[in-house]
């Protein structure tokens, strides 16, 4: 056996060793593989979780919501947890509005999951429960429920593809999701402490449309209405401000109660409503008068290869009179006057066959043929609105062009868009095209149109007893792509309102309807519409000018030998869309009348709210808006 | 005078006692305000959906789907266009 002094070397070399090891291990531990350890040590510690951003607010052009993002929870119970379970049951079972039968058998399980989702609202009950812990979601909520859903469309969600203005909005409305990391335990569970905030989340912005709702309501209804009471297959309604080409309204519904998005993505032949452009063509062109006139034929006009006919037997026709009658046979003889390619151009012009470029998707184009392959009977045809397919919306914009003195505007649904904390993003101002026609030819078509709704005239049954009306009725035989079906219709009428000084531009297309004729099926729904809308306190009609029949909108002189007809007269007067942006006043504190003055001559229009002194205004004072828009102004204890 | 060693150590501790007194009533102060910012925050997600459940609700009984049926049953109906009188605002000045 060693000497004791060669066994204690012994221990202590081998003491020595195992230290040499541990210090290498640690170093290798620490340095050589700190940072993988250190990564894979935070990995297991903490958790990045996504704070998903707000979704922007959709409001109509007054301020109200029509799509807004709200919290939803779903719903997990650790039955352990629970304290006093049957309680708990009951509370989570009269919470969820579930049965208690379903919520025991759920908490017979480790862990209790309910879907839902359930509002803010309905989980309330549950916060205080120990146990009970919810998830929370941020989902797109529709105040107005179906109020202009093919319109408004919804955001992605779960492989459903997005639609609609949510959908073309989207880099707008979407915002910026955040970040944060939270500590978790060595089960994955997260503690119950201050996450750590990486990055906020950046709410998306707030978009204002240029639609009216107190508008929609009534367009909605009336359309509605019509299909029931003509028994009508379908129909579309597109109202737009002739000024700023803003839609102010557009509805669509088919009589299984659908509501596709019809007025921009399905075209139909115009008929009749069609005829005012040939009418364009030959004044703009000096090809004719509004007084020079053709025989009519008695109603039968036979032809090589075709027999046209009219509804009511004429002999002499003015040009004003083939308008005010709908006279087939007056407009055909017309087109002879017209080469192809100015009839062409002209109803290119009026943005038919193109996209009007509408910030909505799929928009339909429609059809125009170029000249050189129409058919012999080709451009009579199209003087009465056939071989030419046009959507609502486009036929709507071509009316306001004649409405606002020649100019075809890009017709739009975006009024202005928000960044959270109020700063204007984007606001629209009105996009001319291009001139259509001359100020003087506008006028002159109005005044035609105007003759329409004469007593003699084919749409006198949309007349007014105190305002006046412009509008044109159609009525085309309706086609699939397998040409005319048998006695089925469109029966469609444009209109201006008010016929002088136009505030409105209305298309009405309602298919087959019973009774078929615009003149009695479209018109008197203009007419209904008008007439509400007159009644309501929507903003769409500015009563100022309706009661004082302000000049007209372009007062531009005629254009002498030399004149460059094709000017445009830019910008159009000022209005409520096209004017610049101002500061909102500072009216908190003022009594109702002060502030309602002082926002008046600020260029606003005022929403009054309560009663007594101003204690808030929206847009708040201070912030810039467009002249013309409708600022709510809340008095005393009234909400906001 | 110096002091004692004990002394010393005893000070030491009483710093230490104190530095750890402050860091624990900064994380409990934390701790109570994280969770005065998420009942804040859970109170205003169910205001939040509050007001937009009565907003709906509200909407929806303004709609002329709900009003014009109750109207008719009250015998009231839409005025004609010649019924209405806009009123004007006295004096020239044009906005």
């Amino acid at each position: 056996m060693a000497k004791p002094v060669v066994r204690l070397r012994v221990v202590q070399v081998a003491f020595g060793l195992a230290v040499v090891a541990v210090v290498v291990r640690a170093a290798q531990v620490q340095v050589v593989r700190g940072a993988a350890y250190r990564e894979t040590a935070r990995q297991q510690r903490t958790e990045h979780v996504v704070l998903p951003a707000r979704r922007g607010t959709i409001y109509d052009r007054n301020g109200v919501p029509l799509a807004l993002t709200r919290e939803v929870y779903h719903v997990g119970v650790a039955p352990r947890e629970l304290r006093h379970r049957a309680q708990d049951a009951r509370s989570i079972a009269t919470a969820l509005r579930l049965s208690r039968q379903a919520v025991e058998r759920a908490l017979q399980r480790d862990y209790a999951y309910f879907g839902g989702p359930y509002g803010a609202t309905q989980v309330a009950p549950l916060r205080a429960v120990r146990g009970v812990h919810l998830t929370s979601e941020l989902v797109r909520f529709y105040p107005s429920g179906d109020f202009a859903r093919a319109l408004i469309g919804h955001p992605a969600d779960e492989g459903r593809p997005a639609s609609g203005l949510e959908r073309v909005l989207d880099t707008l409305l979407a915002g910026t999701p955040g970040s944060a990391v939270v500590l978790r335990d060595s089960h994955g569970r997260r503690f119950e402490s201050p996450a750590r905030l990486r990055s906020f989340p950046v709410a998306g912005s707030d978009v204002m449309l240029t639609m009216d709702a107190a508008l929609q309501d009534i367009v909605e209804r009336a359309l509605a209405d019509a299909l029931d009471r003509y028994d009508a297959q379908g129909g579309d309604v597109v109202v737009l401000d002739p000024r700023s080409g803003e839609v102010l309204a557009v509805a669509s519904r088919r009589a299984d109660g659908s509501t596709p998005p019809t007025a921009f993505t399905s075209v139909f032949e115009p008929g009749s409503t069609a005829k005012i452009f040939i009418a364009a063509a030959l004044l703009q062109a000096n090809l004719a008068s509004p007084l020079d006139s053709v025989y009519a034929e008695r109603g039968v006009w036979v032809q090589k290869y075709r027999t046209i006919h009219d509804d009511e037997p004429e002999e002499w026709l003015t040009l004003r009179g083939v308008i005010q009658v709908s006279s087939n046979i007056g407009i055909v003889k017309f087109v002879e006057r017209l080469p192809a390619d100015v009839e062409y151009q002209t109803l290119r012009d009026f943005g038919f066959g193109t996209p009007t470029g509408i910030e909505f998707p799929a928009e339909s184009r429609g059809t125009l043929e170029r000249p050189d392959r129409w058919s012999g009977i080709s451009a009579g045809q199209l003087g009465m609105g056939y071989e030419v397919a046009v959507t609502p919306l486009q036929l709507a914009a071509a009316y306001a062009a004649i409405a606002n003195g020649g100019l075809l505007l890009s017709p739009t649904l975006v009024r202005e868009a928000r960044a959270p904390d109020g700063t204007v993003r984007f606001r629209q101002s009105p996009m001319p095209v291009r001139r259509v026609v001359r100020p003087e030819v506008a006028a002159e078509l109005r005044s035609m149109l105007r003759g329409v709704v004469y007593e003699g005239g084919t749409g006198s049954t949309a007349a007014l007893s105190t305002y006046e009306l412009a509008g044109k009725t159609g009525t085309a035989r309706r086609a699939t792509g397998r040409g005319y079906i048998p006695g089925a219709y469109t029966a469609t009428f444009a209109s201006l309102f008010p016929a002088e000084d136009p505030q409105l531009v209305m298309v009405v297309k309602l298919d087959d309807p019973q009774g078929a004729y615009a003149r009695l099926t479209a018109a008197p729904v203009t007419r209904s519409v008008i007439e509400q809308v007159l009644a309501s306190r929507s903003s769409a009609l500015d009563a100022w000018r309706l009661g004082t029949r302000a000049s007209p909108l372009v007062a531009s002189p005629p254009l002498g030998a030399g004149s460059v007809p094709y000017v445009l007269s830019w910008p159009l007067p000022r209005d409520s869309a096209a004017a610049a942006a101002r500061l909102v006043p500072n009216v908190l504190g003022l009594t109702l009348r002060k502030a309602a003055g002082a926002l008046h001559r600020s260029g606003f229009q005022v929403r009054v709210r309560g009663w007594g002194m101003v204690t808030s205004a929206t847009p708040q004072p201070g912030t810039s808006a467009a002249a013309g828009t409708v600022v709510t102004v809340v008095a005393g204890t009234a909400r906001p | 005078m110096r002091p004692r060693g004990r002394v010393w150590v005893a000070g030491w501790l009483l710093f230490g006692l104190v530095v750890l007194a402050w860091v624990v009533a900064r994380q409990t102060s934390a701790v109570v305000a994280a969770s005065e910012l998420s009942d804040l925050r859970d109170e205003r997600a169910s205001l939040e959906a509050r007001q937009a459940e009565l907003l709906a609700r509200i909407r929806a009984a303004r709609s002329r789907k709900v009003l014009i049926p109750r109207a008719a049953a009250l015998g009231l109906r839409l005025p004609a266009d010649s019924e209405i009188v806009i009123l004007q605002v006295p004096g020239t000045e044009k906005r």
